[in-house]
């Protein structure tokens, strides 16, 4: 690993100040597990690090009614998914958090974190898409808040500009009573990326539905959930879901899958995800 | 730059100056002579560098060393008082739950750390705590079964 100044500011003023000052020769430090492996292949090689783990108002989360879940840039995932509230009211977000990595990944990853990376098979972010997470970010010019659908713009890229940050995440409340749904396919049970994951978000007659690991961003796939809306559910209907899904993402061959599993899989995921949404039995 | 550092590690408080780009995995091992710690994948995949800071289980692979100023580190090494063994410890011996013995260290450390969270863990508990720590001599049945009856013998308190 190339050697680089360590800076801990306790301010998020201080943060963007450094970032600013020292623009693309700056990176931030969360969590680190992504980006310390990428400092040790060279990938990255930032002369000044900015652990932002001491900043006090990043490290929380807040919940009610009015305006939904607020999960700060630090809080590992082992936080969100023991955290009562989030199993409470976002199971889907618990079961998503619980697939990335190991126990000991998700003791030092974050939400804020995996949504950076902005990889396409980023585990939570099928979730945030149906439950149209937003984005809360700083910078030297102010703040902004960014939808999750409008956050990723290709392969571990962001919509983030130098200088900024990003400080929590936001769900905001849904009216009503809904289910969501994270089902996700890997090569084995734990500690693996994604093949294909699908989130499913179900509220009365609406359909959400979002995709991992099939396009060079998670994709959240609004032509299927027109097809789908106000519809009963039934077999032809979701067959029908599942190739439309199809046609809005782009799977490729990789190291984990052949573009013609993925295909099948997709299928296969996106009609269960509702039907287990729905309250059906999974055929 | 050197960063003065100050942190307490298996009970004893320690302080040093670490390069930043040294990570908790090398000081530990370099610095403090702790070899116990493996470096298998050096990416968080493995878990053979598994300790535990501030109680939670965390690949010292992926820490920078800088990052433990404040923090308390138990390794391998911390376990034993010197005389008896750790229950843990004891119970993959009763088993063999050991073949080379390079992942056994981060293997012992993720059970420990179950066992502070969850005195009586079942046996999906146990498996979701070790699936990031591989072995890649034997499988996995006899390491599960040592922890479950390490939590049979009050191990887990």
């Amino acid at each position: 690993m190339k050697e680089f100044e360590y800076l801990k500011p306790d301010s998020i003023k201080k943060t963007i100040s450094i970032l600013s000052q020292f623009g693309e020769k700056a990176q931030i430090l969360n969590g680190g597990t992504d980006l310390i492996v990428e400092m040790r292949d060279k990938i990255i090689q930032p002369e000044y690090l900015v652990d932002i783990k001491a900043i006090p108002q990043l490290n929380r989360i807040t919940y009610n009614k009015q305006d939904g879940l607020n999960i700060g840039a630090t809080v590992t995932l082992n936080e969100i998914s023991n955290s009562k509230v989030v199993q409470t009211h976002y199971p889907i977000l618990v079961k998503a958090c619980k697939t990335v990595g190991s126990y000991q990944v998700r003791n030092r990853a974050t939400l804020a974190g995996n949504i950076c990376n902005a990889s396409p098979a980023a585990d939570t972010a099928p979730p945030l898409l149906v439950l149209e997470a937003k984005v809360n970010i700083i910078g030297p010019t102010g703040e902004k808040i960014v939808p999750i659908n409008q956050f990723f713009t290709g392969v571990k890229k962001n919509i983030l500009k130098k200088g900024e940050i990003v400080t929590s995440i936001t769900i905001p409340p849904i009216k009503g009573k809904w289910v969501g749904v994270y089902l996700k396919q890997g090569r084995k049970k734990e500690v693996d990326l994604a093949t294909v994951g699908v989130a499913v978000v179900c509220i009365r007659d609406e359909v959400r539905i979002a995709l991992g690991a099939v396009a060079p961003v998670p994709v959240r796939a609004f032509k299927t959930e027109e097809l789908l809306k106000g519809k009963t559910i039934d077999e032809s209907l979701l067959e029908k879901a599942g190739r439309s899904a199809l046609t809005e993402v782009s799977p490729i061959s990789d190291v984990r899958s052949s573009q013609e599993y993925r295909e099948e899989i997709i299928k296969v995921l996106v009609r269960r995800a509702i039907l287990q949404a729905k309250g059906g039995h999974i055929l | 730059m050197k960063h003065k550092i100050r942190f307490t590690i298996n009970g004893e408080v320690k302080e040093i100056e670490v390069q930043p780009n040294k990570t908790l995995l090398k000081m530990l091992r370099e610095d403090l002579d702790l070899i116990g710690v493996k470096e298998g994948c050096g990416a968080g995949e493995c878990g053979a560098c598994t300790v535990l800071v501030n109680n939670k289980p965390v690949n010292s692979c992926l820490m920078l060393a800088v990052e433990v100023d404040g923090k308390e580190i138990l390794t391998i090494e911390g376990l034993s008082d010197g005389i008896n063994l750790d229950p843990l410890q004891e119970s993959f011996l009763k088993h063999n739950a050991i073949q080379c013995g390079y992942c056994t260290p981060g293997m012992v450390m993720s059970a420990k750390a179950l066992l502070n969270r969850n005195s009586h863990p079942k046996e999906e508990d146990v498996k979701e705590a070790l699936a990031g720590n591989l072995c890649r001599c034997t499988g996995y049945k006899r390491i599960v079964d040592a922890v479950l009856d390490a939590v049979k013998k009050g191990g887990g308190k």
